[in-house]
């Protein structure tokens, strides 16, 4: 029985539906008191004062903690950040952005709390606040961070080639500008952390979290302790996106736990997520030289990004931007510049499709552009500029293992490319898009496993990649069941928790397929190996004279099951590590030239749209929907398509109609009223996807996460060109863009 | 039934249940605090997201906007209040087939409202059963299992040739698509 390949049900399916998996909101620890925090009404100002006393005699109310309080506590560095400790757990001296915590009150309950919240006065003197990130670079723009006088959060290059030269060869060059605002992730489980110090010390936290092993080193350094005593426990988490990697709201929690000397728990009201982190906005200027046929000789881009208030991974986030912008193909000349810079707005940290979705909106939007200006078709001259198997790619890799030709193949079949176009309804117009993307993975990075087989034949895999829906889990189940020959449901896997699951890097970049799996593959293998050892010593032979498989350790006509041979040998249970640590990434290159291996493999997608233009109103309407993605291997095809199609539907938002909106340096629609979400009316008619597998059978695997996400919104800003002749160079493309396009008005100058 | 100051008596998935309560705590909060019912989820706290629905007296409701005195004298049904006897309902073994569950944050709630679509409307087609999860938001795109479930219970099988493909490209095999079954397992 093999069950790689195969769309078996989550293992907890049951529970997942009836509503009884449990979640970190579910936590309830004894003593447990409830944490609101007072937010900064001002989107950058100094801290003259915070009057705390009405609020700390409002009723059940325990304290009211401030960022003063955190700096005059014994054993508090109240500042943190893995790439950049710049941002505090409670303001101090500063605000940096409107919605950053000021004040925590710490009440009896969250009702309690959450009243007296309203009791704290704040007393502000406003500074000059900057929104834009390329306002923010500017000379005289607000300095927002003292160290960082110029905002600068991160700043990467790269050049191959000659690009002035690659451009004197072109016979038409291309430039513009393509704008992506900020967006907020929207998990539906919003940020929810509990915080209890221990008798003995130790800290232990019940978090929401992609990230145990990056919460625990940080909160070890910032209370001055072994990072063994921090514990990170974890539960099913209710969506993530990149919202709860690295490091969010524990910082707050713990501290204020530490003050009041109680359990703290805070579970963040919807506006609050919207006030904790964002996608970066960006604009992404694409300078791009062809020849007559379409062949690019040359391209040149710039990448503003915005950081937001604080650093999260901005200064590496900058770096990842650089190294995915030139897009899939081959050019011989190419020069890119990405910063990413502070500015009074929300943090912003990795969002679903990371850094990616910015410039793939816009380098596949212009190739589109010029495909049109050429008359070339959009299938073809993707074609002509492929990055192929032992092409150099900007950063001077060789590149292996792509796939472009299939899921190029694939998306456009998919919508019927060749083929003409249904005639629209009266008023309306259609067309067709599609696009590419490419994006590297976490590198260096590392995951653990370790598989405990018992004596009873049941199995335990400890590991620490994070269940949010993706179907860690479950995949894991499925190689290692392969891997051992035992059933499924003979495999336990318990929630990740610092003190008991091994290292993993982090549960993001689509690394958990690739990597932990890789780590569970060696585990099996080594528990295998001390299998044989044992089997020797009961049957008095050499371990090489065994065999391992099915679930049964077998000698010359003699087979023990697993159970079988513990029960024989006398030993409770058997226990075997695993390892897959990956090698290259930036560390080390030179940040202003970029050249080297930076990801360990690259992962390729592709999406297709068809597009129903209401000429009368705008509104874009998305009759068909194909996403594309390179996986290697398919462990579970279902999840493979939950995560292709559920991820094409996530591209939507931001697409047509997601964007965080500022005025006056206020974020003016932190609600799911004003700020939307696809819902189950926005998913197009037809959705439908692609996997494309390796050519070999144990080809590596790659996640697929994140695969179809960033291609969809210049496949739809294309559609939209082809069936109305107007281009958008901004999302979201809402029903008024593309009106206002359509009627002329350059949109580029309303805000 | 309202019975004095601050009791209030109603059914909660078929028990009987009588608790103290203050006038302004919400029926969400209640669900959750007092009977540990963890299928009811806030999220977005002004009654459009969805996850914290709830059937009270068989309509679908948003607990987080209804106050607990309000549920008084009436019957009040939470997603685990649809498994009866340690059978799941219809809807929720649908659920599992289809693998409509990703995160699953949001699906206990979607369950109950297409319970109330498919009692109100016996004849209820997968459009009805759309338009009635319209307020039911899902972040990780689950939409299409969740369709395909509708498409169970309302006895229109899922469109064979709608789902995704896995193409193995090699010399190996045929390079073609086959095609997914997408409700296996």
């Amino acid at each position: 029985m093999t069950y790689v390949g195969q769309a078996l049900p989550m293992p907890d399916a049951v529970q997942r539906v009836v509503g009884t998996v449990p979640f970190v909101l579910d936590r309830h620890v004894p003593g447990m008191v409830h944490g609101k925090a007072v937010r900064s009404t001002q989107p950058h100002a100094r801290l003259r004062g915070v009057d705390v006393e009405r609020a700390r005699r409002a009723p059940g109310v325990l304290a009211v903690v401030t960022g003063q309080d955190l700096v005059a506590a014994d054993g508090i560095d109240p500042f943190f950040g893995v790439q950049r400790p710049d941002q505090p757990a409670l303001a101090i001296d500063k605000v940096r952005y409107a919605g950053e915590p000021v004040a925590v009150v710490v009440a009896e309950t969250m009702a309690q709390a959450t009243a007296a919240a309203e009791l704290v006065a704040v007393d502000y003197e406003p500074l000059d606040h900057v929104v834009d990130p390329v306002e923010a670079m500017q000379p005289g723009a607000p300095v927002i961070h003292d160290a960082w006088p110029d905002n600068e959060c991160g700043t990467y290059a790269l050049h191959r080639g000659d690009v002035a030269q690659g451009f004197a060869e072109a016979d038409r060059i291309y430039e513009a500008t393509y704008i992506s605002p900020p967006a907020s992730h929207v998990p539906m489980e919003p940020f929810v952390c509990v915080a209890t110090w221990l008798h003995d010390g130790r800290l232990e936290l019940w978090t929401a979290t992609q990230a145990p092993h990056f919460v625990r080193p940080e909160l070890a350094r910032m209370f001055g302790l072994a990072p063994r005593d921090v514990r990170v426990r974890t539960a099913n988490l209710g969506g993530g996106y990149g919202a709860k990697g690295h490091v969010k709201i524990e910082p707050m929690v713990a501290c204020v736990a530490k003050v009041v000397g109680r359990p703290v728990r805070m579970a963040l009201a919807r506006d609050e997520v919207f006030l904790t982190v964002a996608k970066h906005g960006a604009h992404v200027r694409v300078k791009t030289g062809v020849t007559s046929d379409g062949t690019i000789t040359a391209r040149e881009l710039e990448l503003v990004y915005n950081a937001g208030a604080y650093a999260i991974t901005s200064p590496a986030g900058a770096g990842q931007g650089l190294t995915r912008a030139p897009g899939p193909y081959r050019i011989p000349n190419i020069s890119v510049t990405s910063t990413c810079r502070y500015t009074n707005t929300v943090p912003a940290c990795p969002f679903r499709g990371a850094m990616t979705s910015q410039v793939c909106f816009a380098y596949e939007a212009q190739l589109d552009e010029i495909a049109m200006d050429l008359g070339i078709d959009g299938v073809e001259i993707r074609r002509r500029n492929l990055l192929r198997d032992g092409d150099t790619y900007a950063t001077g890799e060789v590149m292996h293992d792509l796939h472009y030709d299939e899921l190029l193949d694939a998306a456009a079949a998919a919508v019927d490319w060749d083929r003409p176009l249904a005639p629209a309804p009266e008023g309306m117009s259609r067309g067709r898009g599609l696009a590419l993307m490419i994006k590297s993975t976490l590198t260096p990075s590392r995951s653990e496993a370790r598989v405990e087989l018992h004596a009873d034949g049941s199995v335990t895999l400890f590991h620490s990649s994070i269940e949010m829906g993706q179907g860690a889990d479950g995949t894991m189940m499925q190689l290692l069941a392969d891997a051992l020959g035992v059933p499924p449901d003979a495999i336990d896997l318990p929630f990740p928790d610092t003190d008991t699951t091994p290292f993993d890097t982090t549960t993001s970049s689509s690394r958990a397929t690739s990597s932990m799996g890789a780590a569970t593959h060696d585990a099996a293998a080594n528990l295998k190996q001390e299998l044989a050892r044992l089997a020797a010593k009961h049957w008095e032979t050499t371990p090489d004279r065994v065999g391992v498989d099915d679930g049964r350790v077998t000698f010359e006509g003699d087979a023990l099951s697993y159970a079988e041979l513990l029960t024989a040998v006398d030993i409770d249970h058997v226990t075997a590590t695993g390892v897959f640590q990956s090698e290259g990434g930036m560390k080390g290159l030179d940040p202003l030239n970029v050249q080297g291996k930076v990801s360990v493999h690259w992962h390729q997608g592709a999406a297709a749209v068809e597009v129903l233009v209401d000429r009368d109103t705008g509104h874009v309407h998305i009759p068909h929907c194909h996403g594309a993605a390179y996986a290697g291997r398919v462990v579970n095809p279902l999840r493979v398509k939950q995560q292709n199609e559920g991820g094409a539907i996530f591209g939507l938002g931001p697409t047509l109609f997601e964007e965080l909106v500022y005025s006056g340096g206020q974020l003016t629609n932190p609600n799911l009223s004003d700020y939307m979400i696809p819902s189950i009316v926005d998913v197009p008619e037809r959705l439908s996807s692609t996997a494309v597998e390796g050519d070999d059978p144990h080809a590596e695997m790659h996640g697929v996460g994140e695969m179809c996400l960033p291609a969809v919104a210049p496949a739809v800003a294309s559609a939209i060109a082809r069936a109305t002749g107007v281009q958008l160079r901004r999302v979201p493309m809402t029903a008024e863009r593309v009106l206002r396009a359509l009627e002329g008005v350059d949109d580029e100058q309303d805000r | 039934m309202d019975i004095g100051d601050d009791q209030v008596v109603f059914e909660l998935n078929r028990r009987q249940r009588r608790l103290r309560v203050s006038g302004d705590e919400t029926l969400l909060a209640t669900l959750r605090e007092t009977f540990g019912l963890t299928s009811v989820r806030g999220t977005c706290g002004i009654g459009i997201c969805g996850t914290c629905t709830v059937m009270v007296d068989g309509k679908v409701v948003s607990s987080c906007l209804m106050l607990t005195r309000q549920a008084a004298g009436r019957a009040v049904i939470t997603a685990e209040g649809l498994v009866e006897q340690g059978r799941l309902d219809e809807v929720q073994e649908a659920f599992v087939d289809c693998g409509a569950y990703q995160c699953s944050f949001c699906i206990p709630a979607m369950t109950l409202t297409v319970r109330a679509c498919l009692d109100e409307r016996p004849d209820a087609t997968v459009e009805d059963v759309r338009e009635y999860l319209a307020g039911n938001l899902c972040r990780c795109g689950t939409y299409p299992q969740i369709l395909d479930a509708a498409a169970r219970l309302v006895r229109q099988e899922p469109d064979a040739d709608d789902g995704a493909s896995v193409r193995r490209v090699g010399p190996d095999t045929d390079g073609g698509d086959s095609g997914l079954d997408v409700a296996a397992g």
